[in-house]
C-alpha cells in the first residue's frame, strides 16, 4: 500500500470554523477547518465507533468524540486514552482539498 | 403512542437482532465484548437467554485468570467497565440458565472487582471516566445483592456502600454527575448513575439515605436537560435512550409520576429517528448494532414500564427477582 492524494471537495465548500464528512473508498473522512488550516481525521472514535463529525473542537486542535469523550489530537491522531485515531494529510491546490489516502499498489 | 406499535416493533427489530447474530455471537468467533454484553442484554429482557447457552458459556470461556474481561474477546488484560457488563450478564442469565460453570464465572468476577476497587471506593478504567466505570461494578453488586448471592458477602456489601458513597459524594449541587475529560455535559453520566448504581438501593435495602434525594436530583437534572424535540445531548440516539430508560426505573422506584410526559417524549423522539432496520448514533447515520441492541433494550423496557405493576420495569434491571 502506497498514500495517494485523492480529491476531497472544493475549498469553498469548506469555509473556515466548518466540518464535512466525506467517503473515500468506502471510508468515512471527517474534514474539519480550524481558522484556515484543512484537518481529516477517519470519522469513527476507536472506542465505541463515534461519530467524529458531531465531536466536539477544541482550540488547541482536538477533537472530542459526542459519545464517551475521548478526544484526539488533529494533527495526528494522537490521544491520551489507549488508542490512536487515523488522520490524514491534507494540502489544497487550485482551490481543491486533497489528501492522502493509502491506495493499494498498481504494480 | 400506542403499546401494540411498540409490539410490533420489538418483533421486527428482534428479527433484525437475530440476522446479525455472526456480529454478536461469541459462537461466530472472537467478537468485541462490550457489543456482545449489549446483545445479551437484549436477550435477556426478550427472555429468549435459555435458547442461547452457548454464548453464556462462549463468555464464560473468554475470561481471563484475574476474573475480568477484556474489551476484546481474544485479548488477556481486563479492564472494570467491560468487567461488569460481562459480569452483570453472566449473574442475571444464570437466573435462567442455573450452569454450575456461569455460577463459577460470576464468583470470579465477584473476587476481580474485590481485587480491583481503589482506597476512596472508585474503580478506574482507561476507556472510561471514573465515575461510570465505578458506576458499573456497583451495578453488579446491586444485583449481586438482590439475588442473595452469598459469596464474599461481607465484603461485597462493604465494597458496594463505598462505590455507592463515592458516586453520591461526587454529585454537583445542581444535580448533575460530571468529568471535564470525558462527559463535561453531564448528560449521559448522570443517566448511567442514577440507573445503574444509586436508584437500586431505594428497592433493595436502602442502606444509605442520601440516595432518593440523590436520585431525585439526578432526574430533575435529565429533566432541564431534555430538549423541545424530546432528545437529549444535541440529537444523540445513545444519550437519548440512556436518559429515557433511565427515567423509567429512576421514577417507578421513587414513585414519582412527574416523568412520565419527559419518558414518552424520549421515545417518540427515538422511534422517530430509527432507520428502517435498527438505529445509528445520530439522526440520519447508518445504522450501528451496537445501537440498534439500546433501541432493542429501550422498547423491551418500555413494554414494561406500562405494566401495572410498577416494579416490573424495575426487574429489568435485575434488581428485583
Amino acid at each position: 500500500m502506497s498514500d495517494a492524494w485523492h480529491a476531497a471537495c472544493p475549498l469553498a465548500d469548506l469555509p473556515p470554523g466548518s466540518r464535512k464528512l466525506i467517503k473515500i473508498e468506502s471510508v468515512d473522512i471527517a474534514l474539519f477547518n480550524l481558522a484556515g488550516t484543512i484537518y481529516a481525521i477517519k470519522n469513527r472514535c476507536p472506542h465505541r465507533s463515534g461519530p467524529l463529525i458531531r465531536g466536539f473542537v477544541d482550540p488547541t486542535g482536538g477533537i472530542k468524540c459526542p459519545m464517551h469523550g475521548w478526544r484526539f489530537d488533529l494533527r495526528d491522531g494522537s490521544s491520551e486514552r489507549p488508542a490512536q485515531a487515523t488522520t490524514y494529510p491534507t494540502k489544497i491546490e487550485n482551490g481543491y482539498i486533497y489528501l492522502a489516502f493509502p491506495s493499494p499498489r498498481l504494480d | 403512542m400506542r403499546l401494540e406499535q411498540v409490539d410490533q416493533l420489538i418483533k421486527t427489530e428482534y428479527t433484525f437482532f437475530l440476522q446479525e447474530k455472526k456480529d454478536w455471537s461469541l459462537t461466530a468467533g472472537p467478537q468485541d465484548l462490550e457489543l456482545v454484553a449489549h446483545a445479551l442484554r437484549v436477550l435477556l429482557h426478550a427472555r429468549t437467554t435459555p435458547d442461547f447457552l452457548p454464548d453464556y458459556l462462549g463468555l464464560v470461556a473468554c475470561q481471563n485468570a484475574d476474573g475480568g474481561w477484556s474489551p476484546f474477546s481474544a485479548d488477556s488484560e481486563s479492564t472494570v467497565w467491560v468487567s461488569a457488563f460481562c459480569g452483570l450478564m453472566a449473574i442475571r442469565g444464570n437466573q435462567f440458565l442455573h450452569h454450575d460453570g456461569i455460577a463459577t464465572s460470576v464468583h470470579r468476577a465477584i473476587d476481580y472487582f474485590l481485587d480491583t476497587q481503589k482506597q476512596d471506593g472508585r474503580w478506574t478504567d482507561p476507556r472510561w471516566a471514573d465515575l461510570d466505570t465505578t458506576s458499573h461494578p456497583v451495578s453488579f453488586f446491586n444485583v449481586v445483592m438482590a439475588l442473595g448471592e452469598q459469596h464474599r458477602r461481607a465484603e461485597v456489601l462493604r465494597s458496594w456502600e463505598s462505590g455507592a458513597r463515592f458516586i453520591v459524594d461526587n454529585q454537583s449541587a445542581d444535580g448533575g454527575w460530571y468529568d471535564t475529560d470525558f462527559h463535561p455535559s453531564g448528560v449521559e453520566i448522570t443517566a448511567h448513575l442514577i440507573q445503574d448504581a444509586l436508584i437500586a438501593d431505594l428497592v433493595i435495602d436502602q442502606r444509605i439515605k442520601a440516595i432518593r434525594e440523590s436520585c431525585t436530583k439526578g432526574a430533575a437534572k435529565l429533566y432541564e436537560w431534555q430538549a423541545q424535540d424530546g432528545s437529549w445531548d444535541e440529537e444523540n440516539v445513545d444519550h437519548t435512550m440512556d436518559c429515557t430508560r433511565s427515567l423509567m426505573v429512576v421514577t417507578r422506584a421513587l414513585a414519582s409520576a412527574q416523568g412520565e410526559e419527559v419518558i414518552l417524549r424520549g421515545l417518540r423522539w427515538i422511534l422517530d429517528h430509527k432507520n428502517v432496520q435498527g438505529w445509528g448514533d445520530f439522526p440520519g447515520m447508518e445504522t450501528n448494532l451496537e445501537r440498534t441492541c439500546d433501541g432493542l433494550d429501550t422498547l423491551l423496557k418500555y413494554q414494561a414500564y406500562r405494566q401495572t405493576n410498577p416494579l416490573e420495569v424495575v426487574k429489568l434491571w435485575g434488581y428485583v427477582a
